[in-house]
């Protein structure tokens, strides 16, 4: 079997075998299946699409240009924390930074949309509209420094219904009686919208001992203060996930998100933040039909 | 040969499939420029009821605040750990403070369904909140109520407000203290006996004493009638077994001026099986 191709479209000949033999396959359960059917949704196929990379997420490696990185090439966010008491010994911090770690991203994101438009191709060839239940993980794969990114999901056809515009499948993350409860509210699914966004905190002798619950003998950190290069690192990360999403959705909405952060100590007040965001684009196609308030109501098991 | 019947559905609110289409339709077209783009992480049950008491999401929100814990305030010492119980007090007041000013900057009136991440380290104490801000239908501006926030669910706040409450805020209290040794001659005296340490037992007292005061106090302040969905946690420190935390944080809630509604629930009987929604883990048989 070959690899899928550099230029989209162009499915590995196994893939289009299994394509062409007629039966349909699909990852919903039976329930979603049941959902699918009755909005007018015909499962085609389970489609996938898988990327494995070389990931140097921390070390010189990264330093060094494992993607592309290039000191003054850091793009986007930084943030300069100068030490407040002057040239003390060349141990000391004398300044730190947050820093976008735009190589992160750009290799989380090349990743994950190589993943994506291989699913996308396969849903495209045969010639579904949309996929719904969509799944995405990225984990590491036998070696250290190699991560697999896999994007699945079920290709399906709207019943006598037209082709997206560009002819391109939506995708959502929804699958079954949530999706039709989305779509009876008013949304269209467009597509499923991720973002990894990465920060450095390249501590200064504040942070540094605020962080190793210290006090600093020269004054300038009081015992028990905020560590707020730490704090703008994490909301930085936030931000920087949430920008990068909205340049996504253009005028489009993002339903059912999920943010999470999550922040690795590398020892003398350094650390890195790694934001998370996910969720489902959509598009309001008609005004929420009023509904009556729900009745409340005891279950009687 | 045919097949049985088919179940019709009765009394379905909408066409799903005429939904759909019309779904399809508006992907087959340009996109719109429609303004009042929102960002949420409520599931779409969460927005429909929120909907049905007339609000609706905004903008996804955070706030988030670290102070430092001084070091070697764990170990050897008497009473109350104070820098601890400040750090987890002022880091949740900080990061609260955040979640409200972001929220207010997005123009919600509130934020629900707040996910509370907190860690309490040897030399640091983390709080961050995310949740979704929230107003009520086509409402612009900031309302006549202060911003409130609160970790409830959007079914939650339905029923809260259905039932004539309604979130004032969050509140939170924490308290560390330490459990002294023993003296060397009560630790020989009481060697192999299965006897009370009421070290510990007086720790744990004081500690939860004090969180518990400190949240109601929090509450009070904030006008509220009372603490709902009080989430504790209490034992000994990971990294210093001679000291014990006790901490809790509840959404604070007030009755309205038209007093308390019965909600008037109906009994059901249902002859479902447990909704089995999609779930990642089915495609690999777990």
């Amino acid at each position: 079997m070959t690899v899928p191709a550099e230029e989209p479209g162009q499915l590995p000949e196994a893939a289009l075998r299994r394509l062409d033999e007629g039966a349909f396959t699909s990852g919903l359960t039976v329930p979603d299946f049941a959902a699918c059917l009755q909005m007018g949704l015909e499962p085609v196929g389970f489609v996938q699409g898988y990327c494995v990379m070389q990931w140097q997420w921390y070390g010189a490696a990264a330093m060094g240009g494992g993607f592309g990185y290039q000191w003054g090439g850091v793009r986007g966010y930084s943030e300069t924390f100068n030490c407040p008491h002057g040239m003390i010994s060349a141990e000391h911090r004398s300044w730190g930074q947050n820093y976008e770690q735009s190589w992160i991203e750009d290799a989380w994101a090349s990743g994950f949309t190589t993943g994506l438009e291989r699913m996308i191709d396969e849903a495209t060839a045969m010639g579904a509209h949309g996929v719904v239940g969509v799944v995405d993980t990225s984990a590491p794969l036998s070696d250290l420094g190699v991560v697999e990114f896999k994007v699945q999901g079920t290709a399906v056809r709207v019943d006598d219904g037209p082709r997206p515009a560009d002819g391109r499948p939506w995708t959502t993350y929804l699958a079954g009686q949530r999706l039709a409860k989305l779509v009876e509210a008013g949304y269209a699914p467009v597509a499923i919208a991720a973002a990894v966004s990465s920060v450095g905190v390249w501590a200064n002798c504040i942070t540094q001992y605020l962080t190793e619950g210290a006090g600093s003998m020269y004054g300038g950190a009081t015992p028990g203060a905020e560590i707020v290069q730490t704090v703008k690192a994490q909301t930085a990360a936030r931000q920087l996930a949430t920008e990068q999403i909205r340049r996504q959705l253009g005028s489009d909405s993002l339903h059912g998100a999920s943010l999470t952060t999550s922040r690795r100590e590398l020892g003398e007040g350094d650390s890195t933040v790694e934001c998370t965001l996910r969720g489902n684009r959509v598009r309001r196609f008609k005004d929420f039909d009023p509904m009556p308030a729900p009745r409340p109501t005891v279950r009687l098991l | 040969m045919t097949g049985p019947e088919p179940l019709t559905p009765q009394g379905a609110a909408g066409d799903p499939r005429a939904d759909m289409r019309a779904a399809a339709d508006a992907l087959a077209g340009p996109a719109g420029t429609a303004a009042g783009r929102m960002t949420s992480d409520l599931s779409i049950d969460e927005e429909l009821v929120l909907h049905s008491i007339g609000w609706e999401p905004v903008e996804l929100v955070s706030g988030t605040s670290m102070h430092s814990v001084p070091v070697g305030v764990w170990t050897w010492g008497q009473g109350e750990i104070g820098h601890a119980s400040a750090a987890y007090a002022r880091s949740f007041a900080g990061a609260v403070q955040r979640l409200h000013d972001a929220c207010a900057h997005a123009g919600g009136h509130g934020v629900v369904g707040v996910h509370v991440e907190w860690a309490v380290e040897r030399h640091h104490v983390d709080v961050t909140l995310v949740g979704t801000a929230v107003r009520p239908v086509g409402a612009t501006g900031l309302g006549t109520e202060p911003v409130f926030l609160s970790d409830l669910s959007g079914r939650d706040f339905t029923l809260l407000r259905s039932a004539g409450w309604t979130p004032l805020g969050l509140a939170a209290g924490a308290s560390f203290v330490y459990a002294p040794r023993r003296s060397m001659g009560a630790a020989m005296q009481q060697s192999g006996q299965n006897i009370e340490l009421t070290n510990y037992t007086e720790a744990m007292y004081a500690a939860r004493e004090a969180a518990m005061e400190r949240m109601q106090t929090a509450a009070l302040g904030l006008g509220g009638t009372g603490v709902v969905e009080v989430k504790v946690t209490e034992g000994p420190m990971e990294f210093a077994r001679h000291a014990v935390g006790f901490t809790a944080y509840g959404t604070v809630v007030r009755l309205l001026p038209g007093g308390h509604r019965n909600l008037g629930a109906q009994m059901v009987l249902p002859l479902d099986d447990p909704v089995v929604s999609f779930d990642a883990a089915s495609l690999r048989g777990r």
